[in-house]
């Protein structure tokens, strides 16, 4: 029953997103009424909806006979757990996308349906209708299974840990997705006539919103594995992590470069607004056809042709259709080297090669192997070498922003030797009193110089000023935690101690339980530091239903540094255990740079929207509006 | 004012010398914490996926990460180390490819983007030079909108049609075995530690190959000959009895169970040493034996 509706909305939805094409596309050539048009986009999206209620509802009744339940729930796993497996595996998540997807679209689909409008939904619609076939053709999580099993396996353990799993996948979605109406814009704007020239105003907005939730789940994201996967880190280089990074990067440059109204770098945005979206579908393609080697791959699907053949489908349409030379003459003011322009270009163009570099790590191994024969691997230390310093870079012009905006060079000079100062004299203290390795000072430094120009901003509620000092404390977090980090592992009898810095741990019991057949084995520690004492309990438990054993670690968060445990193996008679003790100092500091960061661009969609409820029809060509966000 | 801007070149001095120093000193040789984990950060662990071997937890891992000590005790510098790594087990232990072939494009994209990138830039500076700022693409006339339309509509079908066809000839991605076969390292590992007649940690590493080759009894005869090395008698006589229940007659496994039971159960060993014998008479360990069972 649930399955029939389930694949019922879902043809739905694959007949009614190519209809809302082909409707969009009758009002941009013809000019009728849009009604029909958003009918059919709602529709779609009444659809995805229907979809996704009826495999939530599968899930949370345990019907076994739905694909999907039989494969990925499980009657011992807890509600929540429950309805967040439906994007623990990659067809149920395939609904979120399309849910995501249709959302989107239907609210472009409500604003003014000029010609641009309705160009950028016949985009959208196609890529909708392309994810529908997908759904139903490929990665149906709806088909019957005749006998229904009595339960289920459940969720991979390691994606029922954490209370981040509810908004991380969600989040991440809504990121990658966000950057589709750009693209959608961009390509509409040169078939879109006089209409085309505002796409960018309506984009920002939408790039914003990729902007804040891609950052949101991006940190979301290293939190979870920095609280999940035991190994004491939150970032990898890892093919999933570096998909995620790079839509974000673009839409990180797509920000700056369209700053007061983005004119002068027409080429710039509307490569920039494809660039992200195209880097998602190959993200996309990367990560769930199995092509790379990942820990994060929860979700291998036989899909990897088929979303090739898409992702090439799309540069091709890309690259046809905004490659063009276009004729009109624009005016052109001059640009000093000390002004926003030049800031903003630099920053893109680091930007870019930040992409180029992690995207050329990512496929490198995937393009190597024909050639060589041999599986080549890119590990960490390929990055730190390449994308770090241009990293710190990135940072270092963030810090020049408060220079840009006064008149003359005196003063502009005048406005950097503080935070000059400051950048310079960090990174003498500490790399006189400390050596943290060039990557880190450097990184302290530009931190320092960044965190001393904001000080002095006023107002200090702005975008600009949240999302750069957001940035500079992630850089100050992700510095101090990878130069200053200690750990260690040992084998521990009951009684015996292991001491990192300051921190001692004294290995108090071991014990086991197997509730439900679910074997875990917890080790209770005394934690004591600077005269304190707590107790810790990581823990070891193993799956049958998945054959997995996963550590669950034991964070001891604090302003200053984590103590972070992780039981990794137990004797047999319970007598001995082995830890893995290790300090990682202003870990939290990143956790808050990111949420600093977000803000900001919460803040700059915010003053986006408002600006666009308020604003008053203006004749055209009057003033190109500065389109919400960061005044430099 | 000149003196106050004097007073500020000057503490900026100080501090750009200071910092520099800082700088100097951070980078030099003495900053590096742990050489054995320096080496093991630029190798791959076999077993693993995309794990250095500087934070894998894998058995196999821990013993390359000794092998890796033992060398840097000797006095071996990084990069031979590697070399060594890299002669045994092939460019795919290294944890970044080396710098030839495909190798080549992570320093060559990158050099290119933002070489790219910055002409790209500064030709967008220079005044004059502008990019059109509006699309002019002259509005279609309704004949040709409706060749549009179609033309929309079939591709749209040729889109759907093409995922339904090819949705039916798809094949799930085969699960992909690690890097290099942590069988073969594990062996490889194993053979060395005992060429350094470290018996105990070489049959840890046969025990590890084992549980990825389960049936390979040629691992497992290994294991027992260095069980019995490492004077574990009751292990080898386990694994050697192993061996004999799937192949009753092995001369090898017959040699390892006589000699384990001259330990564990001295009556019966003269019995199996004669079996033994009664097999394989041209065995290499032959005559040894019949000298042993002889005195």
């Amino acid at each position: 029953m649930l399955a029939d509706l389930g694949t019922a909305s879902l043809a739905a939805g694959l007949l009614t997103a190519p209809l809302a094409a082909l409707l969009w596309l009758r009002v941009a050539l013809a000019g009728p009424a849009a009604r029909p048009a958003r009918l059919a986009s709602a529709a779609a999206l009444l659809a995805a909806a229907t979809a996704v209620v009826a495999l939530e509802t599968a899930l949370l009744t345990h019907d076994f006979s739905v694909r999907f339940v039989a494969e990925n729930g499980g009657r011992h796993v807890p509600v929540y757990y429950t309805v967040t497996s439906l994007w623990s595996a990659m067809d149920g998540s395939l609904l979120l996308w399309l849910l995501v997807l249709a959302a989107y679209a239907a609210l472009l689909a409500r604003g003014r349906p000029d010609r641009l409008r309705a160009y950028a939904m016949v985009v959208v619609s196609v890529v909708t209708t392309f994810f529908f076939a997908l759904s139903v053709f490929a990665a149906n999580p709806f088909r019957a299974v005749t006998p229904a099993p009595a339960d289920g396996p459940g969720p991979n353990p390691l994606l029922q840990q954490h209370p981040a799993m509810g908004v991380h996948p969600p989040l991440l979605y809504a990121g990658y997705l966000g950057t589709v109406v750009p693209f959608a814009l961009a390509l509409a704007a040169p078939l879109a006539g006089p209409a085309g020239r505002r796409w960018l105003r309506v984009a920002r907005p939408w790039a914003l919103v990729s902007w804040c939730t891609l950052t949101a789940g991006i940190v979301l994201g290293a939190w979870w594995s920095y609280a999940v996967l035991g190994w004491g880190g939150y970032w990898a280089w890892d093919p999933v992590e570096n998909a995620s990074l790079l839509p974000w990067l673009t839409t990180t440059a797509f920000l700056h470069t369209t700053l007061g109204g983005g004119r002068g770098r027409e080429r710039w945005n509307s490569v920039l607004a494809c660039a992200g979206f195209l880097l998602v579908l190959l993200g996309t393609f990367l990560t769930r056809s199995g092509a790379v080697a990942s820990v994060h791959a929860f979700t291998d699907s036989p899909l990897g042709p088929l979303l090739l053949g898409f992702v090439l489908l799309a540069v091709l349409t890309a690259t046809v259709l905004t490659g063009r030379p276009r004729t009109a003459p624009a005016p052109a003011p001059a640009s000093p080297l000390r002004s926003r322009g030049t800031a903003v270009l630099g920053n893109a163009a680091l930007l870019l090669t930040i992409a180029a570099t992690v995207l050329t790590g990512t496929v490198l191994p995937l393009l190597a192997e024909p050639v060589t024969g041999s599986r080549a691997a890119v590990g960490a230390g390929y990055y730190h070498r390449t994308a770090v310093p241009l990293a710190v870079l990135v940072l270092l012009l963030a810090g020049v922003t408060p220079a840009l905006r006064v008149r003359g060079r005196a003063e502009a000079l005048r406005r950097l030797v503080l935070p000059g100062a400051a950048g310079l004299a960090t990174v003498a203290c500490v790399g006189l009193s400390s050596r943290p390795g060039t990557a880190a000072l450097t990184g302290f430094g530009a931190a320092a110089f960044v965190l001393a120009g904001l000080a002095t901003a006023r107002p200090l509620l702005r975008p600009a000023v949240l999302g750069h000092a957001g940035l500079a404390l992630l850089a100050l977090g992700v510095a101090a935690s990878t130069a200053y980090g200690r750990a260690e592992e040992r084998t521990l009898r009951v009684g015996e101690t292991l001491r990192v810095s300051d921190v001692s741990v004294r290995l108090v019991s071991v014990q086991r339980s197997a509730p439900a057949g679910r074997m875990a084995v917890r080790a209770r520690l005394a934690v004591s530091s600077a005269g304190t004492t707590r107790t810790a309990v990581p823990a070891l438990r193993y799956d049958p239903a998945r054959e997995t054993a996963v550590t669950v670690p034991a964070i001891d968060g604090g302003v200053r540094r984590d103590v972070y445990l992780t039981l990794l193996a137990v004797s047999a008679d319970s007598g001995t255990a082995t830890v893995r003790l290790a300090v990682n100092p202003l870990v939290g500091v990143i956790w808050a740079g990111g949420a600093v960061a977000t803000a900001g661009g919460v803040l700059a969609l915010a003053r986006a929207v408002r600006r666009h409820r308020h604003r008053r029809p203006e004749p055209a060509g009057a003033r190109t509006a500065v389109a919400a966000g960061a005044p430099a | 004012m000149t003196r106050r801007r004097l007073l500020v070149v000057l503490g900026l001095g100080v501090l750009v010398t200071a910092a520099l120093a800082g700088l100097l000193r951070s980078a030099g040789p003495a900053g590096r914490a742990d050489p054995v984990a320096e080496v093991a950060a630029g190798l791959r662990c076999p077993a693993c996926q995309g794990e250095s071997l500087a934070e894998s937890r894998s058995p196999i891992a821990a013993s390359m990460r000794q092998v890796i000590a033992d060398q840097v005790a000797q006095g071996r510098e990084p990069e031979q180390i590697h070399r060594w790594f890299v002669q045994r087990y092939g460019d795919e232990v290294l944890a970044q490819p080396p710098t030839r072939g495909p190798g080549l494009l992570l320093w060559v994209v990158p050099a290119v983007a933002l070489l790219g990138g910055g002409l790209a830039a500064a030709r967008t500076l220079r005044p004059g030079r502008r990019e059109a700022a509006g699309p002019t693409v002259p509005h279609g006339r309704p004949r040709s909108s409706r060749i549009v339309w179609w033309l929309t509509a079939a591709g749209l079908v040729a889109l759907v049609a093409t995922v339904a066809v090819a949705a039916d000839r798809l094949t799930p991605p085969a699960t992909r075995p690690p890097p290099a076969d942590p069988a073969v390292v594990s062996l490889r590992l194993a053979q060395d530690l005992e060429g350094q007649q470290r018996y105990g940690a070489a049959a840890q590493l046969y025990r590890e190959a084992l549980t990825a080759r389960p049936d390979d009894d040629a691992i497992r005869l290994r294991l027992a000959f260095a069980l019995l090395r490492a004077a574990d008698a009751p292990g080898a006589e386990r694994s050697a009895r192993e061996v004999l229940g799937h192949t009753p007659d092995s001369p090898d496994g017959l040699l390892v169970l006589g000699l384990a039971q001259r330990t564990t159960r001295p009556a019966e060993a003269p019995v199996t040493l004669r079996r033994f014998l009664a097999v394989a008479p041209g065995h290499p360990a032959a005559t040894e034996i019949r000298r042993l069972l002889g005195s």
